[in-house]
């Protein structure tokens, strides 16, 4: 969900791991496993932040089952 | 030395609740500034003074109400809704200074939010929402605890559950909250973190137990929605393991609760914990009422409790102390970033800093 100025991040924690993987509002995406250092990383922005290749490997998807939410009915 | 969070000045705040706030005058500390808030006779709205009589700073709110106007216990100094002084003892003449600070004031959502910071700055419209606080479609039992700790001591409890696991067990806590990741978003423009944590297949604690009936395992929802400084939403999904909600996006088979605080720094190391239990089940049973009502003061005492504690221990570290974050603690540290900037806007509010 996007609020009024569309900054969002998100850090998702893998299930099964202790890895974090943040994705900035410009899209570009980091992993760790300390949050100290992924809030560190994610308010860089911009730099350290590479845009994602296109055709780079499998595009991840926040939505959908296999995140780490599952199937997620959301309430609004 | 103390752990003391700056306050966010310039921002709404919970003061009362609005059935709190009648004909008896009630004085609250919020952002260290002392209120008198009571409902006036003429429009039945609330209202908040400075609770301290201009003349020798005598507390209003220990003095009495003569219809709308509130009479200084000590010398008789009188003063209208709007914090004009209106009387002073043995003479006509009022001193043109003579008036106390008048706070914005919104009712909403069962909540009386006074603005502290500039009134000229105070918004209605950015007071966020709580409607389920005061709504026909859920059934809600409230509180307010004082705590003699930092404020922030109670948002970094808000935002890791995990705490429940071992804080809350037995009570509102069971072994899968503590294992399950979570997801973090910060949406920055508007200061809000969510923090969701959802367990597919976890066992049902007593205070879902007894008051949904649900026995055997659950699939439970957890996700938290934090407006700085004050508003905390947890939306709590409760239901059998594997009953998910309708293709439709409708879900007449699960339990909803909505747990609300208001965390409301009162001064330096005390903060107002303003806790509510919004259910849409059993929403006349007053047993199940009760049952919450008590149940869920008794997890708030358990951190009222672990916060007074933690805030001496801390008071006692001379020197400084170091802290180590985990992944648990991936929402605890944005909510604590958004308010370390609005701290920072709230004393230059004309110039909002990025």
């Amino acid at each position: 969900m996007t609020g009024p100025t569309g900054e969002i991040y998100r850090v998702d924690w893998l299930p099964g791991t202790d890895v974090l993987h943040g994705t900035c509002h410009c899209g570009a995406e980091h992993t760790a496993q300390d949050p100290v250092a992924m809030w560190e990383w994610m308010l860089a922005h911009p730099e350290g932040h590479e845009p994602r290749a296109a055709g780079q490997g499998q595009h991840r998807s926040r939505q959908g089952n296999g995140g780490v939410l599952g199937s997620r009915g959301k309430r609004s | 030395m103390p752990h003391l969070t700056s306050f966010a000045r310039n921002q709404w705040y919970v003061a009362a609740y609005t059935y709190e706030v009648g004909r008896e005058l009630l004085g609250r500390t919020v952002l260290g500034e002392p209120l008198v808030l009571y409902r006036s006779e003429e429009d039945g709205a609330a209202v908040a003074l400075s609770d301290r009589c201009v003349h020798r700073r005598f507390p209003l709110s220990e003095s009495r109400l003569d219809g709308d106007r509130i009479v200084c216990g000590y010398h008789g100094f009188t003063y209208d809704t709007t914090g004009t002084c209106v009387y002073v003892p043995g003479q006509k003449r009022i001193p043109r200074t003579a008036r106390v600070a008048s706070y914005p004031v919104v009712e909403r959502d069962l909540f009386v939010w006074v603005w502290v910071g500039d009134p000229a700055l105070a918004d209605p419209e950015a007071v966020p929402r709580a409607p389920h606080m005061d709504s026909p479609d859920w059934t809600t039992v409230s509180g307010m605890e004082p705590i003699d700790a930092d404020y922030g001591l109670l948002v970094d409890n808000l935002l890791d559950l995990s705490h429940e696991t071992y804080l809350h067990g037995g009570y509102i806590g069971t072994p899968e909250v503590a294992e399950t990741p979570i997801a973090t978003e910060v949406d920055e423009g508007a200061g809000i973190v969510r923090v969701s944590r959802h367990m597919d297949d976890a066992e049902c604690p007593p205070f879902y137990a007894r008051s949904t009936g649900i026995e055997g395992r659950i699939t439970r929802w957890q996700d938290i929605e934090y407006h700085a400084p004050c508003l905390y939403l947890l939306h709590s999904r409760i239901a059998p393991t594997g009953v998910l909600p309708e293709a439709d996006g409708s879900d007449p088979n699960a339990f909803h609760t909505e747990i609300t605080y208001a965390i409301t720094p009162s001064g330096d190391g005390k903060v107002y914990d303003f806790w509510a239990v919004s259910r849409d089940f059993a929403r006349s049973d007053d047993e199940v009422s009760t049952f919450l009502r008590d149940f869920n003061h008794t997890v708030v005492m358990q951190d009222v409790d672990a916060l007074n504690l933690l805030q001496k221990t801390l008071a006692s570290e001379r020197t400084g102390y170091q802290e180590l974050s985990i992944n648990i603690d991936t929402g605890g540290l944005a909510a604590r970033r958004i308010l370390a900037r609005l701290v920072e806007e709230g004393d230059k509010p004309m110039e909002k800093v990025r």
